[in-house]
Parts: C-alpha cells; sequence; structure tokens
C-alpha cells in the first residue's frame, strides 16, 4: 500500500512540474533559512553550557551608590572574591579574570599586539571546564610569571616550536614562563582569552599582597570579574540575604565616608550571556534577536507550508475526479488520506534534502554575516539530524493535511457528473486568509527591514557634536613615551596633512573615568560621581567641540593648567548653573576626609556632544588639564594622502623612541563597531525578509496562474459581453491586491507596536517610525505582487474569448 | 442588416491549414429569423463568431449596420458588439460566481448604465423571461432549462438589434428547449434579428429561412416564406 502511495505520489509531482517547483523551491529555502536559525539560536542559547559545573557558577557584579548616582558594572572590587570565599560556606571556590587590555607580547623576533591575555587566580581550571592539553592544570597558574596559552597562541607565537617552559616577554619587559598549553575558548563563551596569566604575578610587581589584599579602601576600587563556584545544594539567594553582615564588616566604614553604599548583584553563568546592559560588561547576545530570529524562522517555514496547502486545494478541482474515481474503485477516505499527505510527505522531503545541501553550500557565507564560526555538524550529532528532519516531516504533514481532508472527502457522484466536489467557495475563503497571513507577516518584515535601516542611517548621520572623521588614535603604553608627547605633537603638526593633535586620558568612545568630585550647587559644595578627561590645550579644536559660553583653554591664561575646567550643556542643567555657570566651582582629587586636591573653575561650557554611543543618553562631563600621564593621542588628518601621512607618524613614532611597534586605529571604526549588532540585525532582516518575500510570492504565483486558469471561462464571457482588456485585467489584479491591502492593514500596527519597542528599548537617540516608511512597505507589498501576478494574468486577460467560451 | 462577400476564414496551425468558411456571402435583414445548419465541422460555429464580431475573417468583406467591418480592430469591435449584438450559447455560459441578477446586468455594466437602469432593465428582462423569481441564486443552483433563460434575458437585457444564438437547446430535454425556442420567437416578433446555429430540424422551424452549411460552404438557402407565398 504504501509503495503505491510512493508512486502515485511521485507521478503526481511529476505531472505537475510547475507547481512541484514552486512548492519544492519554497520548502527547500524555508528549511534552509530555519536550519540556519536554529544553528544560530541554538549557539546563542548554548553559551557556557559547556562547563561541567556550569549550574553553581555565578558571575558576581557591583550596584554602586555614589553620591545619589546609580551605577551597575559586570566587575566588582578586586578583593570582593577572596573575602567572599573567606566569609560564605556556600563557596566552595572563586576565581577573577582581570584584563591586561591591549598589550605588547614577543618571543623571539615575534611580536604582536594582544588584547584577549587575562590575570587569573589558580583556581580557574577548578570552577570551569577548559581541556589543558599540556601541563598541570592544578599548578600551572600558581607561581608569579607563568602564563598558560591556547593552541592559536602557540601557533602564532612558536609555530612548529615545543612552547612548554619558553619565555615570553611583555612590553613592559616582564618575562612570563609558558606552564601549559590549553585548547582555544569555545565560540560559546561570554569570556575569550587566548591566554592567561597567573594572578600573583600582580603581587610580584606592586609587592605585597595586592591581589588578594583587604585593605577596606581597596573595596571600593571596581576591578575584575570574579565567578564563584557554590557548594553542592548551595544558593546564591542566602548569599545575597547575608551579603548585609558582609558589608558592614568590610564596606561601611569607608561607604559611610564618601556617602557611597554597595550592593552585590548577581548572575548564573549560564546567562551571562544575555543579561541586562550594565557598565564594563563583555560583548553579550540579544535575547530579543533571539526572539525575533525565532520567529522569523518559524514564519518562513509557516509560508512555504501555506503555498503548499493554497495550491494543492486550488487545483481541488482538478484532482476530484480522482478521487471520484479511486472511490468509486473501493478506496476508503483513509486511504485517499494517506495517498495526499504522503504526497506532502514527499515533496517536504525532497526540500528537506536540497536545504541540507544549500546549507553546507551556504554556512561559510551565513558565519561571515553573523560573525560567528557555526559547524554544520549533522552527523557528528545526529539529534540535529532528527531535530531537522522532524520538522521537516510536521510541516509536510501540516501542509498536506489540509488538502487530505478536504480532498478526500468529496463525493463520488457530484465530481464524477463534472462538478467540482464543493461550490469553490469553503477552500476559496481558507486561500485568501492565509494569503492574508503570509503578506501581513512579509509586510512585517518590509517594514522591519525598512527601519533598521533607518535608524542605521540615523546613526550614521546623527551630528554627534564632535569631529567623528578622519580622527587616527594612538595609544601610548610606554610611560617614557607620555613624558614626551608634548614634542611628539609639535613634530606631528608640522607636516601639513596632520591638522591639529590632542593628548587626553579619554576620547569619544572610550570615556569612563568616573570619580566623586564636589560640585558646587546652590551655596553648598556637595559630592557627586562625575565623568572626566583629562585634555590639554588642543582638546577642543582637535575634536571640534562647539563653545557656547565663557571660552576655551589658553596657553596665555598661566592659570588655566591648574584651575580651568570645561563642562558641557548637560552638566549645566543638571545642577542648576542656568544663569550663569562661568566661574562656579569644582572639587577634584581630594582625600577621603575631603582635604587636598583643586578647586577647578568653570571658564567654558561646551555644546552637548556624544562621547557614548546613541544607546546612551548624554550625562554631565568635565574636560579639565592637570600633569597627568594621558594615554591617547588624537590625529585630526587630512583625508587624502593618509597612506604618507601614516607613514611620517610612524617615522616620528620610532624617531621618539616608543619602545612598542606603531598602532593605530580610526576612530570611525571603533563608532562603527559600538552598531555592529544592529548592522548584523540589519543584513540578517534583510535576507529573511527577501526570503521570506520569495517564498510567498511563489505562492501567489501558483495561485495566480490558478486562478488565471479558473477564470478563463469567466474572462471569455465578459469580453463576449463587452469587457475591455482594462475591465478584465481590474478584476483579476483585484482579486489579488485586495488581500494584499488587507494584508497590510492588518500588518500596521502590529509592525508599529514591535518597531517602535524596539527603538525605544534600545535607543536613546532613535528615528521615528514615519508614515511615509509604513506606505512605503505597502505599496512595494503591492507592487511587487502585481508583479509577480501579471505573468499568468496578462496571459489571461489577453487570450481570445472564442477559445475560452467553447472551453469546457 | 448584414450582408457578407466571399468571406473565408482559415485557421493555421504549423502544419495544417484548414479551412471553415470558404467565400460565403449571404444577407440577413432586419427583423429577420435565419437558422444556420449543417453537420459538425461544417464552419457553423466560426461563422456565427465573425458575425458576432468575436473573430476576424482571413479574406472577404462583412458589412454590419452599413459598416465594413472585416479590418476592426478588437477594440473597434468590442464597442459595435456590446451596443448592438446578444448571444446565446448552447451551454449557457453563465458566471457561476454571480448569481442571477450579477449574470444579467453584466452586459449593461460595460455599457457604462446607472445602477438605478440597471436594476430597472435586468428585472424587466428577468420577469421577460419569467425567471425573476430566482434573481438571487446562483447559476449552480437552477436547472438547464432556468441557466437558458437567465442567458436569453441576459442577451436581450441592452435591447440589442441582434441576437446570435448557438445551439441554443442543444443541452435542453425538449420541454425546455420549446419554452426557449417560444422565447426567441416572441422576441423576434418584436422586431429583434436573430440568427441560430442549430442541429435540430424542430428548432429550425421556427426560423424564416434555413441557410445550410457544408465544408465551409452554403449549399442551399430554404426562404421559407417563397413555399408559404
Amino acid at each position: 500500500m504504501f509503495l503505491n502511495y510512493l508512486k502515485s505520489a511521485l507521478r503526481n509531482i511529476t505531472k505537475n512540474k510547475f507547481y512541484s517547483f514552486l512548492n519544492i523551491l519554497g520548502l527547500a529555502i524555508g528549511i534552509a533559512a530555519f536550519i540556519f536559525i536554529f544553528l544560530y539560536v541554538r549557539n546563542e542559547i548554548s553559551f557556557d553550557k559547556y562547563h561541567e559545573k556550569a549550574d553553581r557558577i555565578y558571575r558576581v557584579e557591583s550596584d554602586f551608590t555614589i553620591s545619589g548616582k546609580h551605577d551597575q558594572f559586570a566587575i566588582v572590587p578586586v578583593p570582593m572574591g577572596p573575602a567572599l570565599k573567606l566569609e560564605f560556606p556556600e563557596v566552595e571556590e572563586m576565581c577573577r579574570f582581570n584584563d591586561v587590555g591591549n598589550s605588547l607580547f614577543k618571543y623571539g623576533d615575534k611580536e604582536f599586539y594582544e588584547d584577549g591575555f587575562y590575570f587569573v587566580d589558580s583556581t580557574i581550571f577548578d570552577i570551569f571546564t577548559h581541556k589543558v592539553l599540556v601541563g598541570d592544570p592544578k599548578s600551572c597558574l600558581v607561581e608569579p610569571y607563568s602564563v598558560v596559552i591556547t593552541e592559536s597562541i602557540a601557533m602564532k607565537f612558536f609555530g612548529d616550536q615545543n612552547p612548554m617552559g619558553e619565555i615570553m616577554e611583555s612590553g613592559s619587559g616582564r618575562k612570563y614562563k609558558v606552564t601549559a598549553i590549553m585548547e582555544d575558548v569555545p565560540i560559546n563563551s561570554h569570556l575569550k582569552f587566548d591566554a592567561l596569566l597567573s594572578g600573583s604575578t600582580i603581587a610580584a610587581i606592586q609587592g605585597g599582597d595586592a591581589f588578594n589584599s583587604m585593605e577596606p579602601v581597596r573595596f571600593w576600587n571596581i576591578g575584575v570579574y570574579t565567578f564563584l563556584l557554590l557548594n553542592q545544594n548551595a544558593d546564591m539567594q542566602s548569599v545575597h540575604q547575608k551579603f548585609g553582615g558582609f558589608y558592614d564588616k568590610y564596606m561601611k566604614p569607608v561607604g559611610d565616608a564618601i556617602n557611597a553604599s554597595f550592593d552585590l548583584m548577581s548572575t548564573p553563568l549560564t546567562n551571562t550571556h544575555f543579561s541586562g546592559n550594565i557598565s564594563s560588561d563583555l560583548p553579550k547576545g540579544n535575547m530579543a534577536y533571539i526572539y525575533i530570529f525565532s520567529a522569523v524562522a518559524l514564519f518562513i517555514l509557516l509560508i512555504a507550508a501555506i503555498n503548499y496547502m493554497n495550491m494543492a486545494t486550488a487545483r481541488s478541482a482538478k484532482r476530484a475526479r480522482e478521487v471520484g474515481i479511486r472511490k468509486v474503485a473501493g478506496a476508503f477516505k483513509k486511504q485517499l488520506i494517506g495517498q495526499f499527505l504522503s504526497e506532502s510527505l514527499v515533496l517536504a522531503l525532497i526540500g528537506f534534502a536540497i536545504a541540507l545541501l544549500l546549507v553546507f553550500l551556504l554556512l561559510p557565507d551565513f558565519n561571515n554575516l553573523a560573525g560567528k564560526t557555526l559547524e554544520f555538524d549533522l552527523f557528528r550529532k545526529p539529534e540535529l539530524f532528527f531535530t531537522i528532519l522532524g520538522v521537516t516531516v510536521f510541516i509536510g504533514l501540516i501542509s498536506g493535511s489540509y488538502p487530505a481532508f478536504y480532498l478526500s472527502s468529496f463525493l463520488p457522484v457530484t465530481v464524477l457528473k463534472g462538478g467540482s466536489g464543493d461550490k469553490g467557495r469553503k477552500g476559496g475563503m481558507l486561500r485568501k486568509v492565509l494569503v492574508i497571513f503570509q503578506f501581513a507577516i512579509a509586510i512585517i518584515m518590509i517594514m522591519g527591514t525598512l527601519i533598521v535601516y533607518n535608524q542605521l542611517t540615523f546613526l550614521k548621520n546623527k551630528d554627534m557634536g564632535f569631529n567623528k572623521d578622519n580622527m587616527i588614535i594612538l595609544e601610548l603604553q610606554d610611560s617614557a613615551f607620555r613624558s614626551k608627547v608634548e614634542t611628539f605633537k609639535k613634530e606631528l603638526v608640522k607636516n601639513s596633512n596632520i591638522l591639529a593633535a590632542t593628548n587626553s586620558t579619554g576620547i569619544p568612545g572610550d570615556n569612563s573615568w568616573i570619580q566623586v568630585v564636589k560640585m558646587e550647587k546652590d551655596t553648598a559644595m556637595v559630592d557627586n560621581a562625575m565623568l572626566l578627561t583629562l585634555v590639554d590645550y588642543d582638546y577642543l579644536d582637535t575634536y571640534g567641540l562647539e563653545l557656547v559660553e565663557g571660552r576655551t583653554f589658553d596657553r596665555e591664561m598661566g592659570t588655566d593648567l591648574e584651575e580651568a575646567v570645561i563642562v558641557n550643556e548637560t552638566t549645566v542643567k543638571y545642577y542648576n548653573w542656568t544663569d550663569n555657570p562661568i566661574g562656579k566651582k569644582i572639587h577634584w582629587g581630594f582625600e577621603m576626609d575631603g582635604s587636598g586636591g583643586r578647586i577647578l573653575k568653570v571658564i567654558g561650557v561646551v555644546k552637548d556632544y556624544h562621547f557614548n554611543s546613541l544607546h546612551n543618553k548624554v550625562e554631565p562631563i568635565m574636560l579639565f588639564m592637570a600633569d597627568f600621564d594621558k594615554y591617547y593621542v588624537s590625529l585630526k588628518v587630512n583625508p587624502e594622502n593618509i597612506g604618507s601621512t601614516l607613514q611620517y607618524i610612524e617615522e616620528k613614532w620610532n624617531e621618539f623612541g616608543a619602545k612598542r611597534p606603531f598602532n593605530y586605529r580610526m576612530l570611525e571604526d571603533t563608532w562603527g563597531e559600538m552598531y555592529e549588532s544592529e548592522q548584523k540585525l540589519g543584513v540578517i532582516f534583510t535576507i529573511s525578509t527577501i526570503l521570506t518575500i520569495f517564498i510567498a510570492l511563489l505562492g501567489l504565483l501558483g495561485l495566480s496562474s490558478f486562478v488565471a486558469e479558473q477564470k478563463t471561462k469567466e474572462i471569455g464571457i465578459r469580453k463576449v459581453m463587452g469587457a475591455t482588456l482594462g475591465n478584465v485585467l481590474a478584476l483579476l489584479y483585484k482579486e489579488f491586491v485586495l488581500l494584499v491591502i488587507i494584508a497590510f492593514i492588518i500588518a500596521i500596527p502590529l509592525a508599529y507596536w514591535q518597531l517602535d519597542n524596539w527603538l525605544q528599548t534600545s535607543f536613546v537617540y532613535h528615528t521615528n517610525i514615519s508614515i511615509l516608511t509604513i506606505l512605503l512597505s505597502g505599496v512595494l507589498a503591492i507592487i511587487i505582487s502585481m508583479v509577480t501576478i501579471s505573468f499568468h494574468t496578462l496571459k489571461a486577460g489577453m487570450s481570445n474569448p472564442v477559445d475560452a467560451i467553447k472551453y469546457e | 442588416m448584414i450582408k457578407t462577400v466571399n468571406l473565408t476564414k482559415v485557421f493555421r496551425t504549423d502544419e495544417v491549414e484548414t479551412t471553415a468558411l470558404n467565400q460565403v456571402s449571404f444577407e440577413v435583414k432586419e427583423g429577420e429569423f435565419v437558422a444556420v445548419m449543417g453537420p459538425s465541422g461544417c464552419g457553423k460555429s466560426t461563422l456565427l463568431n465573425i458575425l458576432g464580431l468575436l473573430d476576424n475573417p482571413t479574406d472577404g468583406d462583412y458589412y454590419f449596420l452599413g459598416n465594413e467591418v472585416s479590418g476592426f480592430s478588437e477594440k473597434q469591435r468590442a464597442s459595435l458588439r456590446k451596443h448592438n449584438i446578444g448571444f446565446v450559447f448552447q451551454n449557457f455560459n453563465l458566471i457561476d460566481e454571480l448569481n442571477v441578477f450579477e449574470n444579467v446586468e453584466l452586459p449593461l455594466i460595460y455599457l457604462g448604465y446607472k445602477a438605478s437602469e440597471r436594476r430597472e432593465k435586468v428585472e424587466a428582462a428577468l420577469e421577460q423571461m419569467q425567471i425573476i423569481h430566482r434573481k438571487k441564486h446562483f447559476p449552480l443552483q437552477l436547472s438547464g432549462g432556468q441557466q437558458q433563460r437567465v442567458a436569453v434575458a441576459r442577451a436581450v437585457v441592452a435591447n440589442p438589434k441582434l441576437i446570435l444564438a448557438d445551439e441554443p437547446t442543444g443541452n435542453l430535454d425538449s420541454a425546455h428547449g420549446e419554452e426557449v425556442m417560444n422565447l426567441l420567437e416572441q422576441l423576434n416578433k418584436n422586431g429583434t434579428t436573430i440568427i441560430m446555429v442549430t442541429h435540430s430540424q424542430r428548432d429550425a422551424e421556427y426560423s424564416h429561412r434555413i441557410v445550410r452549411l457544408f465544408d465551409g460552404q452554403i449549399v442551399t438557402e430554404n426562404i421559407k416564406e417563397q413555399f408559404a407565398l
């Protein structure tokens, strides 16, 4: 019986080549898109789950309140980890990660800047599951100046040589011995490191027991990623409940003195990848995007399934005779259902095979787009294969079920006499609803794509209030060089292509220095945490910051270096300085008892500029000068001859005796990276939209062919009655355009609600959803659907009525 | 009213050339009722299509209401057609998706009548065909005879000068067939010219004269009135 089903299924598929082609193509693309999104989502939600003790590991985080200003960080003060372990029996072990930052490392004649090196506690391998290939995981990070490298770093620095016991030298001349080699950190780890340096090194460098000291003041410096491994059956909640006592013992005295408080937060390791937006966090996934993509995958599959349902029921009139004959020949309804379901299953399975092929072929491109290194490990992980196969069978059954039950219920007497089995109304209504559903989704996705791109354009074109373009950023990692920076700058601006140069502790996009200062408010001086950047005389000019009041720093004014400060407009508003901000006082750099430091006076106010990405609100910031090593050199250059300009800078860099190789970046690139996840969203959205629309159009093409065929007689009669080509075409287009318009009307509120929510929650500064964008997506949908149906519609409309009316 | 001179229609497919009409010349005067008879494939339907301005002849002249129309474009023919000709087909050719009223209304829509005028005319035509009680029904809910009465109503609703009927009783039993023929006779008596293709000698009796076609040519023209005189 089954063979018979299969045979007749294959015959029907090959007989109706056009419809089969449309269906298989739609299913193949739908399943392929589903697989891609499935792989992506599976990877995203698998983050950090590979650690054997993952369910017992927590990351502890900081919640500081300083002078009423609330700040949350993904890192905690350095002594927090050891102190928690000491005080709480729940904590079995802890491990801290201290980011070394972008630094130079050398071996022999090979030297590279590395930004994936961390100082860690030697307990790392007791908590996390990382495979150590060579060396002893227990002891490899105990001794100071030990380094554990990953395979990639081993290849990069040592090539074929055995790295064990070899010495890697840091840019500052410290020598680290390679004590172990480990596997690379999996791509689904939220904390990706390339090498680990022993935490005991910090003590060795700073003297004493710097990494473990529990001196009270050290609890008030923000510091390191800290992970706790809890005992079996222990509960993180009980640590939080008892934290008050811990606070009183270790932190309260200093906290009260500086008018601050602290609370401990924590995130289970396996949730870290999707945890909320807090400062100093590592790059993360976005759960909202996971939901969006999952929904999109489901919709694409549904649309492909609907295509099948629609085309199958539309063709029912043609199949009616077959049903009648089979029934007369003795087929039970059950057998007919089996037969029709086999047909849809066979189609889905053909689509499945093509989809697998597509995924294998396109995976590298997808990885590129998504910024992932996903594998299609179909054969190593049978559950993946069976999941996808299961989904395929499910889709096959869903899409086949309605046609199967519908067709098999035809009464042989009616259909054999030449009726169509029903009045064509019930099936027709369902088809219309399904087409509306398909196009509502397609239109929502068109709107989504347009809005995402509008927002990206907005981000790109928004006036940031400072010069972002043609800025070269140098980082001064060695202190000897930093002391020569003024002459270095002077030397650089001698080149006519270097228009300005400035030296500062922060730059727009990298401005994290927060300190408690006393601000003049009404008549008192109040403690407040404030963002600050130490700058030089040329900062405002180089970055093109616009003064709205007062003046900029002036070399002629001897006191500027000591007591001038420039604030932004937000500061003025925040501290209610609106009548006259000039001359207002800020006390900076005082000791814990409030003595010492400097009293700064406001000499100017700059127009607000976006020193953080547009996800964030502009906050108060102060710019002033101090005799303090400043890390960044920013150069405003002529966009022409950039090559030779860079060469000139490199020459001077070496001439001035920099100990590290020349390295630079463009400020625009840094800013581009801030919107990377939105860029990716944009690309993935566009592709999904194109696929969704494409599959929906395949369905429409099939349906329009059917409708044109079905209406041939009606068109003929109408023409005989005097209808013009225009009348006839209007009739045919109306049928579909009306559906698309209904879909559009349904789509508007849904899309608006979702997209507005995305803009509001993701960005402080965002574009608005304009009526034009909404209309454009509707018009686009109508135009492309009209073009799609035109092929069959025009053919039918222009046919000779004489042929049509003879048609029986 | 209608005059053809050496009307010829040749169908070409890739290999074969078929002459469906071969130099047909004849004339129909206003108010006449003409039956066209002949075996299957003799060219009856082709002739009717050309007379009905649905198709152009390959050669020869066709005068319709005094205009030579053989070279008319589809658009010109459509305009002439909808103002002057009504059609009745063997298989009724009603639109299944439209109800009786809407089917009959169709020609009036394309003629640009206002809704109120259309309602009046459609109801008058349905009244005349005694099918007014079924105006909300769909074609598939009607018997063959009822469907043909709807089709005749549609053919006459715009008051055409000419009605072309292609085997109007071919799909009907004799009782219903007679009903339809009586309707046509009535219309003719009221002044409408009728040309009817038929296989049935009995139906042909209703006409004033019979034109017999064979292999695309007219073989006899039997003017009944001549004998009657």
